[in-house]
């Protein structure tokens, strides 16, 4: 009788003990995952999209099964582009067990750097500011950085400026963003880039930019290299249009030719400006969907299935959200496969080893990702693009900048 | 010399813009001592209203912006009714504080909305080259701006010396008592002034726009840029606002082209209009044409 009981009492105590387990354990493993944006406020123009990126690539990853049972939980929040408001979410992000974080701009970047390297963790920022990866081991450009675009532009200057030394000036958000990359382009002249630089003017709230055009012109300058949000460049550009300035063919002499670095362009700039945008000039690592191929083929699609509109759809911001998602998928699926557990030492490894014949082609950009301990700078290629009719179209094949790696 | 007079004609643009922009917060303080906060967010919620009957509704823009004008008046109306009007007699410090709280909400309502996190642009609709005399340029939008502003102010203006409306608004300005022992309802002139405040900032929005392209943050920040022209002005005078307004232009557009690119100086044109503030306000501090009030006790 006794020897029934007990029996009675292993069979509820196991039931209980099934009923109890998580159902996590059950369905396989929730890896979980961070990121912090302006989804509102300020940049939120690009910060919007690029969420959008992020959640529907994770959801696609959970809803195919790509990593089998095992799913990714990715926790998005809105920061308003605050700092504070950035480290809170990262410290309640930590609290919760993220493997993983990404994060957004450059300010929060640079003011959490030091929580990253005390935390160990990997983290991919929308931010390309180079000066996010001096004294840090744990964070990783997309692709290549604002400085690197800039200098490829100014090469791309260079190599098609019919004459002497071109002149051009550079016109910069007013920002740590913004100033990020103009010692480096010095630096690159300094190195024996061949150019000019007239003036690097930081733009404020402008309405007209008459006056400027007009000093720059004045001085000679027939290039202006832009490194900030499509806003301020779409007024500059309505403006030196309504002044006869816009060179219709690059280089055209007396006008000026105005290019841009990755945040700078994109449908939204031309959202903007309308037709003033025809003739800008700007490169990115990510390839558009005026251009379409494999990559911006799995875009549109992801945006179809998540219900997102055209606007969305075709954003470069998008693509660069699913960039991010991307890779840190990818990370998880290497150490899945190689019998690790998923935690922020074993995916740090695998971005480390991201490089040669373990490089890693998202397809949505114009060069694979690599990454390495002394490489923490994704796609190292660019693409220059070149609006017709309202389109961005490439310009040539895509290139590396030579003076990226003279100035290191 | 053309270049002197092309900064001329840009500071002119730029300056009378901002005084429409500024007018908002002058017919507001001149009748009920309030400094709106939220105007700016009344600027970009016009822009974003002519856009949608425009682009949305299909209604030509020439109506569109009108009917904003309309929105944005019974909009600015309601505002005042719902939560200021409580506040009158309060100390002035709780109605900025609801100014500040409304201008959340409104933030928030527009984030709602895909204006928050989008880029637009109005349709075009004026001819893109700009009309050149002697060398000096400007753009057909920059030129529709100035007209639009110049008439509103002088509708204003009109309406201020002349309508009955207008005359009691003034009186109410003047003494709030005195005003309601001949039987001014001083709770509707509030209302008007806060609608009249819509109705101008819708018509900004809609110049702002037109010019900037529609970004809320770049829309919304004018009810800050803004600000040293309504002090410069003297807070509760329109003509000060044009005037100053005018000046803050000139000065921009001269230390822009004058001074930035020299002795190693940059962003001029953003930081002496505040320069130049805090010079004039050392001498008058009430503003070039605000009124001194002496109190005897």
């Amino acid at each position: 009788m006794k020897e029934k009981n007990l029996s009675k009492w292993t069979i509820l105590l196991a039931a209980i003990c099934m009923l109890t387990l998580p159902a996590q354990a059950l369905s396989g493993e929730v890896y979980k995952l961070g990121l912090s944006l302006a989804i509102t406020g300020p940049t939120s123009d690009a910060g919007n999209p690029y969420s959008k990126g992020v959640e529907d690539y994770f959801s696609y990853v959970n809803d195919t099964k790509m990593l089998g049972d095992d799913k990714i939980e990715c926790m998005i929040r809105d920061d308003q582009y605050k700092n504070d408001v950035t480290k809170r979410n990262f410290e309640d992000f930590l609290d919760q067990g993220i493997v993983f974080y990404l994060n957004y701009s450059t300010g929060s970047t640079l003011a959490l750097k030091k929580d990253f390297e005390e935390e160990q963790i990997p983290v991919l920022p929308a931010s390309f500011h180079a000066g996010n990866l001096v004294d840090s081991n744990y964070i990783f450009l997309p692709i290549a950085s604002y400085s690197a675009q800039m200098i490829g532009l100014t090469e791309y200057v260079v190599k098609n400026h019919k004459g002497g030394t071109p002149k051009v000036a550079m016109f910069i958000h007013p920002s740590a963003f913004g100033r990020g990359p103009v010692e480096d382009v010095k630096k690159a002249v300094a190195a024996g880039l061949d150019v000019e630089i007239i003036e690097v003017v930081e733009h404020g709230k402008d309405l007209d930019n008459t006056a400027m055009l007009k000093r720059l012109s004045g001085k000679g300058v027939q290039y202006v290299l832009s490194h900030t949000v499509q806003s301020p460049v779409a007024t500059m550009l309505k403006d030196a249009s309504s002044l006869g300035l816009v060179a219709s063919s690059f280089g055209e002499e007396g006008k000026i030719t105005f290019l841009g670095a990755h945040y700078t362009g994109g449908n939204d700039l031309v959202a903007l400006a309308g037709d003033s945008a025809e003739n800008f000039y700007w490169t990115t690592s990510y390839i558009v969907t005026s251009e379409p191929g494999e990559g911006t083929d799995l875009q549109l699609a992801l945006a179809t299935k998540y219900n997102r509109d055209e606007k969305a759809a075709n954003s470069h911001n998008y693509a660069n959200g699913m960039m991010v998602a991307q890779v840190a998928t990818e990370v998880i699926k290497r150490a899945k496969s190689k019998g690790k557990e998923i935690n922020k030492e074993t995916l740090y490894e695998e971005l480390l080893g991201m490089n040669g014949d373990n490089a890693f082609s998202p397809k949505t950009t114009v060069g694979d990702v690599t990454f390495s301990e002394t490489d923490h700078a994704g796609v190292d290629t660019l693409q220059l693009y070149v609006v017709k009719d309202n389109k961005f179209m490439s310009e040539g094949s895509p290139f590396i900048p030579e003076y990226t790696s003279k100035i290191e | 010399m053309s270049y002197f007079f092309q900064l001329v004609v840009s500071g002119i643009v730029v300056g009378s813009i901002y005084a429409l922009s500024a007018l908002g917060f002058v017919l507001i303080y001149k009748s009920s001592r309030v400094l709106n906060i939220a105007h700016g967010q009344i600027i970009a919620a016009g822009a974003f209203i002519t856009y949608a009957l425009t682009v949305w509704v299909g209604i030509p823009i020439y109506i569109a912006f009108g009917m904003s004008m309309v929105i944005t008046f019974f909009l600015a109306m309601s505002v005042e009714r719902i939560f200021l009007r409580r506040l009158i007699g309060e100390p002035i410090i709780s109605v900025i504080m609801v100014t500040i709280g409304l201008m959340s909400i409104l933030d928030g309502l527009i984030y709602l909305t895909p204006f928050g996190t989008e880029n637009f642009s109005f349709p075009p609709y004026l001819p893109t080259t700009p009309i050149t005399i002697g060398g000096v340029s400007i753009s057909w939008t920059q030129l529709v701006g100035v007209i639009i502003t110049f008439s509103m102010i002088a509708g204003f203006s009109w309406f201020f010396k002349k309508s009955t409306i207008g005359i009691s608004m003034r009186a109410v300005s003047d003494d709030q008592m005195a005003s309601m022992a001949i039987g001014i309802s001083v709770p509707k002139v509030f209302g008007l002034a806060w609608a009249m405040a819509g109705l101008s900032a819708a018509a900004a929005g809609g110049i702002i726009g037109n010019i900037t392209g529609l970004n809320f943050d770049t829309l919304h920040a004018f009810g800050i840029v803004v600000f040293p022209v309504v002090i410069l002005g003297g807070l509760d005078s329109i003509q000060g606002a044009v005037v100053a307004g005018i000046i803050m232009g000139l000065i921009q557009q001269f230390a822009s082209g004058y001074l930035d690119g020299n002795w190693g100086l940059n962003g001029t044109g953003e930081v002496m209009p505040y320069i130049i503030l805090l010079i004039i306000l050392l001498f008058k501090p009430h503003g070039l044409f605000g009124i001194h009030e002496i109190e005897r006790v």
